[in-house]
């Protein structure tokens, strides 16, 4: 069908958008992810809507890098009113100290309200000296945020023992606000590519990093594969009879080979391999627990897991809880059959 | 000699406690307490350096009782020295307010060339204790470091980047932060740890108590934040159970497997 009428239609209603005056508004730091704009920053956009349209407040996105000009664009189409952009080759790679005196520079002209970052790597190294540098307050990982409308406070909430629950908490008095927003945990909003405006470039002079990278770690021995980021995991407890069974489990299933604490302290695997909120945190397509009990730090760490087998003789384990599929026998005489029938 | 400073935190064990989704409560079962596990590694960084140059590792701690239990923990693992804050207010002292008041201990102890902090809370996941006292002291950081080696006023520290892991250098004094899991922490000294608690060998000594109220003013204790409140995630349900036989229960969970990962 043809639609190309719709877009003519659109074109004429197109949006600019003209930059209000004055301090306040809800700003975020957008991250990148390679040479996009990170998901992460986009869902940050729809949080930060939600809470501009309730404060009757303004959106303002910042971007910082080498060459990230033209991304601002996308900015505007997630919901920003305004874009501030320091393009700098000294911003090519992500440092504290240069990122920081920038975003400080910015933000004490500014004086946001409320300020998010993505909760990457970069947006956990930077929002919690911009919060001490501005005497505001900082919650990480947030989850949700409604608006306390009387006093303008933000109640973000956040997960505690991985998201066995949720806190709450608001910061009353000290301004900025300053939030991390979890990946995933807003929807992303719709790229309205009729949204336009025109960023500001920031005249910025980075410092030099007080950090300074060398070069990869020849020598370190990293864990093998990370955990987290395994799609299938086969992890062993103490109860799992013979370890060597499991490890052919995974080896049969292409598996990350993985275990509670009990099988570290026995010696099984190595501490790296550990899935618990103290240790790896994981989210597989497929999640088999041989032989573990399920305690509420191993429960915690694979709530993200989308399907779970659990193989334990006790029926009252705690790992049935969260098992699509539970078998309530010893892995050593259910192990057998399964590794048969899979080879 | 060099000054590490190791902030210790204590954290409910989570084995005691049920966070129950239906009745939407939290049960304390069993109010035991763990070293913050990223704290606990933190430790173990600064004691590694301690036992390839020499140092002189200062953990401190400010919460509130039954916290000298995690300084007597950190001795028996080899710390010189621990101080516990304490004082009327200080027990609700968030991250701003520790923060503020180990900058007055560092002062206080005239300076250190080190401060090892775990990168996360194993509770509520924050992470800017670190980074916070970083920005008060003016000094670098290094986030998420998985080793650590510090000689001749220099810092040099393996940390993840994407994929992969890389070696950074700062000059010193620094603060970085330790994620859990990145070394096994030792086990204490068994000679030590009955030292600490019959206070012999000097261990009395070592545990040292200082009033926050000498190093922070009121307004600079009170606390940026307030609770609002918990929630729940939705109630679970409780998946299918295999029956018949173990063999037929191995056969069937393969063709669970086989279906879900398309063999």
């Amino acid at each position: 069908m043809d639609a190309s009428y719709l877009d003519l239609m659109m074109a004429q209603q197109e949006e600019v958008f003209e930059e209000a005056e004055g301090g306040g508004g809800v700003w975020l730091v957008a991250d990148l992810s390679g040479d996009e704009i990170a998901p992460v920053t986009l869902e940050a956009i729809g949080a930060a809507r939600t809470l501009a349209d309730s404060l009757g407040a303004y959106v303002y996105a910042v971007l910082l890098g080498d060459g990230v000009t033209p991304l601002a664009q996308t900015l505007y189409q997630a919901g920003a009113d305004g874009v501030r952009i320091a393009d700098h080759v000294g911003l090519a790679d992500f440092a504290v100290a240069p990122y920081l005196d920038v975003l400080a520079g910015l933000f004490e002209e500014e004086q946001p309200e409320i300020v998010l970052f993505g909760a990457s790597d970069a947006g956990q190294a930077l929002a919690p000296r911009l919060a001490q540098r501005m005497g505001g307050g900082l919650i990480e990982h947030v989850t949700a945020v409604t608006l306390e409308e009387t006093t303008r406070a933000v109640e973000a909430t956040f997960p505690v023992y991985g998201g066995e629950y949720f806190e709450v908490r608001a910061c009353p008095e000290a301004r900025p606000q300053v939030l991390t927003i979890e990946p995933g945990a807003f929807g992303e909003p719709f790229l309205d590519e009729y949204r336009k405006g025109e960023p500001t470039t920031l005249d910025v002079e980075p410092v030099e990093p007080a950090v300074r990278v060398q070069g990869p770690a020849d020598g370190f021995e990293p864990p093998e594969v990370s955990l987290s980021e395994a799609s299938v995991v086969v992890a062993g407890g103490r109860q799992a009879d013979s370890f060597e069974l499991v490890e052919r489990l995974a080896e049969r299933l292409g598996a990350q080979l993985a275990g509670d604490r009990g099988a570290w302290d026995a010696g099984f695997i190595g501490a790296e391999q550990i899935v618990d909120v103290r240790g790896a945190t994981v989210s597989p397509e497929v999640y088999v627990a041989v032989g573990i009990r399920g305690d509420t730090f191993h429960n915690a760490a694979i709530e993200g897991a989308k399907f779970v087998v659990a193989i334990h003789p006790d029926p009252d384990a705690t790992i049935f809880e969260m098992a699509d599929l539970c078998v309530e026998a010893r892995p050593e005489e259910v192990l057998p059959s399964l590794l048969e029938t899979l080879e | 000699m060099m000054r590490i400073v190791v902030p210790l935190r204590r954290v409910l064990d989570p084995a005691g406690i049920v966070a129950h989704r239906r009745l939407r409560r939290l049960f304390i079962n069993r109010e035991e307490y763990l070293i913050e596990p990223a704290d606990h590694c933190a430790l173990e960084v600064a004691l590694r350096i301690k036992d390839d140059l020499g140092a002189e590792v200062v953990a401190v701690s400010g919460q509130p009782e039954p916290d000298d239990e995690t300084l007597q923990r950190g001795l028996a693992m080899g710390a010189d020295r621990a101080i516990y804050l304490s004082g009327e207010g200080f027990e609700n002292a968030d991250e701003a307010v520790m923060a503020r008041a180990l900058k007055a201990v560092i002062e206080r102890l005239d300076g250190a060339a080190l401060v090892i902090v775990g990168m996360t809370t194993l509770d509520t996941g924050q992470g800017q204790l670190g980074l916070r006292l970083a920005e008060l002291l003016g000094w670098p950081q290094v986030t998420g470091a998985w080793s650590v080696e510090a000689a001749d006023g220099r810092l040099e520290a393996v940390r993840r980047s994407g994929d992969t892991y890389v070696r950074v250098a700062a000059d010193l004094p620094a603060v970085v932060t330790v994620p859990a899991c990145a070394l096994k922490p030792r086990y204490p000294d068994g000679v030590r740890l009955i030292n600490v608690y019959r206070g012999e060998a000097g261990m009395a000594e070592s545990l040292e108590e200082w009033d926050a109220a000498d190093l922070l003013t009121v307004e600079e204790q009170a606390p940026l934040f307030e609770s609002r409140g918990r929630d729940f995630p939705v109630e679970r349900e409780r998946g299918t159970r295999v029956e018949g036989t173990a063999k037929e229960a191995g056969m069937a969970v393969a063709e669970a497997l086989r279906q879900r990962l398309r063999r």
